[in-house]
């Protein structure tokens, strides 16, 4: 298993919004996509999840529904609100000049200071 | 927000269940871990534990969930709030200018609901008063539409109905109590058996009337309310049984109600039993009242009724025609009329507030500009618009409630004022209360107002470009021309509704001063006139108060002989009518020799007066002579006759001489009256009424036994009161006199309700005004300030003072004038539905509506000069330095 990170404070808010943006999911459904597009690098604390997504939900960033499962259970299935596709692009902008800056900095060396 | 409202409401409401459906969820969520980890080859159980230690703490996790949900909203409102108030305090100008202004504008929004609640909608102290039916009677184009029944009429729709339940009549009255104690004269009503039940009027003490009560012959009996118990019977017991002395009758009080509920008089305080006998088909002294059978519907009441109206017609030939029986709600009755006025106070107070929201709204885009810094800061800070725009609508809608606050006091005090005074002169007015309804929509109005006053400055606020304000140095405002553009659409409108309500006051103002100069028709000065009503002991009679007595002729001739003789009296006379409505008979008339029809005799005010009576008031005479002492009961029956009536009936023969007769020809054995003189006109029917036509007897020829005493002074006469009242006292002393008043008093009385309307309007159109003028001088002056640097440099290329005072007053009086433009539309229309209040001026009276385009343009550009001077003071290189 390649090394896995721990989750930075405030980035599990963005991880939900990206992976139910892929499509509507349970909250287990979000785990195991987390850990399917980042190849198990990403560690997410299974319980924190739940909190998280009734935060964004109240935040009408995300809409629930009950549903049916794979397995013909009763679910909950989380999916994306026009406010949630919008959060999710200005987040992922703002993190990706945040690393991207931080990549620069990062990676000086002493001839480009 | 109201998103947050509602989901706090769900979560309220169904705590349980979500719980249940979390419970649900991670269930779920450890059961598809288990299933995953038994792939791995581990047995259920086992996979099912291990998915549980891998999950952790469940308990802590379900409390983090349980606080993520409900929470939020309340985190949310906590902290607006707190910041909310922080940022009033911050600004204790701007609070205290918001804060006053929506005080009065919420304040008499509150009270106008009151009133109007108070009147029109809330229960009336009777059980189920919806049901309840006033049942009138008119039968000729004399009646007023809610006319009277005779005891005939009342037993034929007693018997003839199926809709009621039971049906009861009943007849104002006055009741002197004698005997025992100080005379004194109650307000009170001769009533039949039902009356109590269908009111539903139980009594604490004693009882009140049964059926039975009202059989043709029997003991007279009473009811009194308990102020009167308490006032002249020490609340004693043995209050019941006893007989007292009504009208110089033995009466037993049988009972004691609580209170009369200002029904159907304002200070009723006593009832009679009413016999019913049946001799005649009059007199109509009576009103009806009725209670529905469950079921039963106003339509089909009155369906039936007009049946029972058609077989009395048909029964009494010549006595009706076109008979009608109304039959209406009780409260419609009582309040109905009042209705149009009430919703145009409404109306008009509401549009006060809009003004005052105008005012504020603008006030706060002028203040959202200084806090455009704080707002891109917060928003680069990742703040979602949305969340500040909640933000600031809870610091709207705080700023509102606070108002709000501040607004009751005001209408408390108002609808205090309103119940101890009662100007509009309104029954009902002990409803008018400050109750949990009027609560209810003062925060409802509040929270409206403050959302109304917020939404647009919030969004102004969070809009634009982010990058301007937080340059370094970087002038606020700089998002001006959306913001003025805002602004001024917001004057305009402001601006437009102060015409409309100032064109309102003064046309009602000018209605009313007009109503006022009406000549009544006589010329003594009012204030030297003194009036006050008598009754005498002599004889008094509950069931036909119109009985002829020589007993008071001989009264009213020592009164009236013993008052003249008093210092300061310069004519005493006696009347049953007095000028400008107080009027005591009224009935047709026919010339002898002549065709009769009713609609060429139409009923007409029948005054009994005393010879004095025109010389008194001062009334010219035209023709022929006054009443004599000569003309007595014995001496032949004469008449006098007003102007008017003259011009109408004998424009080319010469009145005296001829004879008249009282009432309707058919049926009538009242003798033909010699026509003696003729005087000029007097109104008794009120200020606004066109009629003034009279035809008067001497009172020793037909008389009512309680009169108006009419004294003249060469001074004011208010003075003479206590030795006139001594005076008639010496003569009976359990005569009862009241309602002394002077003339003048009497003429303001008589248009109580058109000067509280033209009072209440007049101040909101001053309001209106003042709010205004502010309106624009804020928008001005702010506008002044934004231009600034644009001034200076103006200057200094050589743009002279009168220049830069033309630029800023330009601006104000293009803002004026389209205001104008909106505003006379709406003007147009709101004065035509003012029509049915307005006395001898047409709704598009050209005066007032100039006037109040030069009033509002005068103050809008004093209000625009200020600002104007200011900008011309601007110094060049102070403002090109200015940031």
């Amino acid at each position: 298993m390649p090394k896995q990170a721990a989750l930075l404070p405030g980035t599990l808010d963005l991880l939900i919004l990206k992976s139910v943006s892929l499509g509507p999911l349970h909250g287990y459904g979000v785990l195991l996509r987390i850990e399917q597009i980042s190849g198990g690098a990403l560690l997410v604390e299974q319980g924190a999840l739940y909190p998280a997504l009734y935060r964004l939900e109240e935040q009408d960033l995300l809409a629930s529904e009950w549903g049916i499962s794979e397995n013909n259970r009763r679910a909950k299935y989380y999916r994306l609100t026009r406010s949630g596709e919008k959060r999710l692009r200005t987040e992922t902008e703002s993190w990706n000049r945040l690393v991207s800056a931080m990549s620069t900095v990062l990676h000086a060396t002493t001839e480009e200071v | 927000m109201l998103r947050s409202i509602r989901l706090l409401w769900d979560r309220l409401l169904h705590r349980a269940q979500m719980d249940r459906e979390m419970n649900e969820e991670l269930e779920f969520h450890l059961a598809m871990r288990a299933k995953d980890l038994e792939k791995t080859g581990l047995p259920p159980a086992e996979a099912l534990r291990a998915a549980r230690l891998e999950f952790g703490a469940m308990e802590r996790y379900k409390e983090e969930g349980r606080q993520a949900r409900r929470l939020q909203f309340v985190h949310d409102f906590r902290v607006d709030v707190l910041y909310g108030l922080r940022m009033m305090r911050k600004a204790p100008g701007f609070t205290a200018v918001a804060v006053l202004t929506l005080a009065l504008g919420i304040g008499a929004n509150s009270a106008t609901f009151g009133i109007v609640y108070g009147l029109l909608y809330r229960p009336l102290p009777f059980p189920d008063e919806s049901r309840i039916a006033a049942v009138h009677m008119n039968f000729s184009p004399q009646n007023s539409p809610r006319g009277n029944l005779s005891v005939a009429d009342f037993v034929d729709w007693q018997n003839g109905n199926t809709v009621f339940e039971r049906v009861a009549a009943y007849s104002r009255s006055r009741f002197t109590l004698t005997g025992e104690g100080q005379a004194e004269e109650v307000s009170g009503a001769a009533v039949t058996a039902a009356y109590f039940s269908i009111l539903d009027m139980k009594p604490i003490l004693g009882r009140t009337f049964q059926p039975g009560d009202d059989a043709a012959s029997g003991p007279s009996l009473v009811v009194i309310t308990a102020s009167l118990w308490q006032r002249r019977f020490s609340s004693s017991r043995d209050a019941i049984g006893r007989v007292i002395e009504v009208n110089s009758s033995p009466v037993t009080i049988i009972g004691v109600v609580s209170e009369g509920y200002g029904f159907p008089l304002r200070n009723i305080e006593m009832w009679q039993n009413v016999h019913l006998k049946v001799t005649r088909r009059g007199p109509f002294f009576f009103q009806g009242i009725g209670r529905l059978r469950p079921g039963a519907t106003f339509e089909r009441a009155q369906a039936e009724t007009n049946l029972i109206g058609h077989n009395i017609e048909r029964a009494a030939p010549g006595v009706y025609s076109n008979l009608k029986m109304p039959v209406e709600p009780l409260r419609t009755y009582l309040v109905g009329d009042l209705r149009p006025a009430l919703f145009m106070m409404f109306a008009a107070v509401l549009a006060v507030l809009l003004i005052a929201a105008v005012n504020i709204a603008n006030l706060l885009l002028a203040r959202g500009s200084t806090r455009e810094r704080e707002m891109a800061v917060r928003l680069s800070l990742g703040a979602a618009r949305r969340r500040l725009v909640q933000q600031l609508l809870t610091e709207s809608v705080l700023l509102s409630l606070t108002g709000a606050a501040a607004g009751l006091l005001l209408a408390f005090a108002s609808v205090r004022m309103f119940r101890a005074f009662n100007p509009a002169d309104v029954p009902l007015a002990y409803q008018v209360q400050l109750d949990w309804n009027v609560l209810l929509f003062t925060v409802v109005i509040a929270m409206a107002a403050g959302v109304l006053f917020g939404v647009v400055p919030a969004i102004q606020s969070v809009r634009g470009d982010l990058q301007a304000p937080l340059k370094e140095g970087g002038r606020s405002g700089s998002a001006g021309a959306g913001h003025h553009r805002t602004r001024a659409v917001l004057v305009i409108a402001e601006i437009a509704l102060s015409l409309v309500l100032l064109v309102a006051a003064g046309l009602l103002l000018r209605s009313f001063m007009l109503l006022q100069k009406v000549d009544a028709g006589f010329s003594a000065p009012p204030e030297n006139l003194l009036t006050m009503v008598i009754t005498p002991k002599t004889v008094r009679n509950a069931e036909n108060p119109f009985a002829f007595n020589t007993g008071i002729i001989s009264f009213y001739q020592r009164v009236m002989e013993s008052v003249g003789r008093l210092p300061g009296v310069q004519h005493v006379a006696v009347s049953d009518s007095i000028p400008p409505d107080l009027a005591g008979e009224d009935d047709s008339f026919s010339i002898a020799g002549r065709p009769w029809s009713d609609q060429a005799y139409p009923s007409t005010a029948l005054p009994k007066v005393s010879p004095d009576y025109f010389r008194a008031l001062g009334v010219p005479l035209v023709r022929g002579r006054f009443f004599t002492h000569e003309d007595t009961a014995k001496s032949a029956p004469v008449t006098i006759i007003s102007e008017s009536l003259a011009r109408r009936y004998f424009p080319d023969t010469d009145p005296i001489g001829q004879k008249i007769q009282a009432s309707a020809p058919s049926g009538n054995n009242s003798p033909y009256m010699d026509v003696v003189g003729v005087v000029g006109d007097l109104k008794y029917w009120g200020l606004e009424s066109e009629s003034a036509t009279a035809y008067y007897q001497p009172y020793t020829q037909n008389f009512s036994s309680t009169s108006f005493l009419v004294v003249r002074s060469p001074k004011p006469a208010a003075a003479l009161a206590t030795m006139i009242e001594r005076e008639i006292h010496s003569v009976d002393k359990d005569a009862v006199v009241r309602s002394v008043l002077t003339m003048e008093e009497l003429l303001g009385a008589s248009v109580a309700r058109p000067r509280f309307r033209t009072l209440l309007l007049t101040g909101f159109g001053a309001l209106a005004l003042i709010l205004a003028g502010v309106g624009i001088y804020g928008v001005i002056a702010y506008s002044v300030t934004q231009r600034t640097q644009e001034i200076g440099i103006r200057m200094a290329l050589g743009a002279q003072r009168s220049d830069v005072l033309k630029m800023v007053m330009g601006r104000g009086a293009v803002l004026t004038l389209v205001g104008l433009g909106a505003g006379l539309f709406a003007s147009f229309a709101a004065a035509r539905a003012l029509s049915r209040f307005l006395f001898a001026i047409g709704a598009g009276d050209p005066l007032t509506f100039a006037l109040g385009i030069t009033v509002l343009s005068v103050v809008a550009m004093a209000a625009t000069l200020i600002p104007a001077l200011r900008a011309t003071k601007i110094d060049p290189l102070v403002a090109l330095r200015y940031e």
